[in-house]
């Protein structure tokens, strides 16, 4: 979406602040509770799936509310916030896809997929500012 | 696009913001149209045309005309 430093607060834009803190905090509750080994004793036993389920689940939420916020901005903004997020999901899959490979062929070090997700957060972060205009 | 928007604007003397209400859009669309960083749809271009009371051409310069 457009830097919330220079929007205008809107119903829709507060909105969606407010569901982007929620989905971002259970994503981080997730990782911070896996980093301290809370999920050790449940590896290779069924309810790791039901948690890889459980931290993807924030994602989703995160789309639904990126969608929620085009639905209820005018055109510029929906235009805007479109443009920001292919350009920011597209370099995400573009580095995410070159490192598969490096790790392959070039001997670089193991990355894990959820890794995907902050760094997509940190492409938008840069992007964002940057992408200002619907052209 | 090339537009009169801000003309029209400060000859009335409203803000963006104030325009942005009476179109029904946000202050970012306003500055983004004016500052042709923003194509209007048809259907903005003709509440804008309808609320200054001119053609569409008037307000927008039409670009393959």
């Amino acid at each position: 979406m457009l830097s919330l430093s220079k929007q205008q607060h809107t119903p829709a834009s507060r909105q969606y602040v407010i569901r982007t803190m929620a989905f971002m905090s259970g994503y981080v509750a997730v990782n911070v509770a896996a980093i301290f080994g809370a999920f050790d004793d449940i590896q290779g036993k069924p309810a790791a799936w039901l948690l890889a389920a459980v931290v993807a689940a924030p994602v989703a939420g995160q789309i639904w509310a990126t969608l929620c916020f085009m639905r209820d901005s005018d055109e510029f903004v929906r235009a805007v916030t479109a443009k920001q997020f292919i350009v920011s999901a597209g370099a995400a899959m573009a580095l995410f896809s070159a490192w598969g490979f490096a790790e392959a062929y070039a001997g670089a070090p193991h990355a894990q997929g959820w890794l995907i997700y902050p760094l997509f957060w940190a492409i938008f972060g840069c992007v964002a500012p940057l992408v200002r205009s619907s052209n | 696009m090339k537009n009169r928007l801000k003309l029209l604007r400060v000859e009335r003397n409203w803000t963006q913001e104030q325009l942005g209400q009476a179109l029904g859009v946000s202050r970012q669309a306003v500055n983004a149209l004016e500052t042709e960083k923003h194509d209007p749809s048809l259907d903005l271009a003709y509440r804008i045309a309808a609320l200054f009371a001119r053609p569409v051409e008037e307000v927008f310069e039409n670009p393959h005309g």
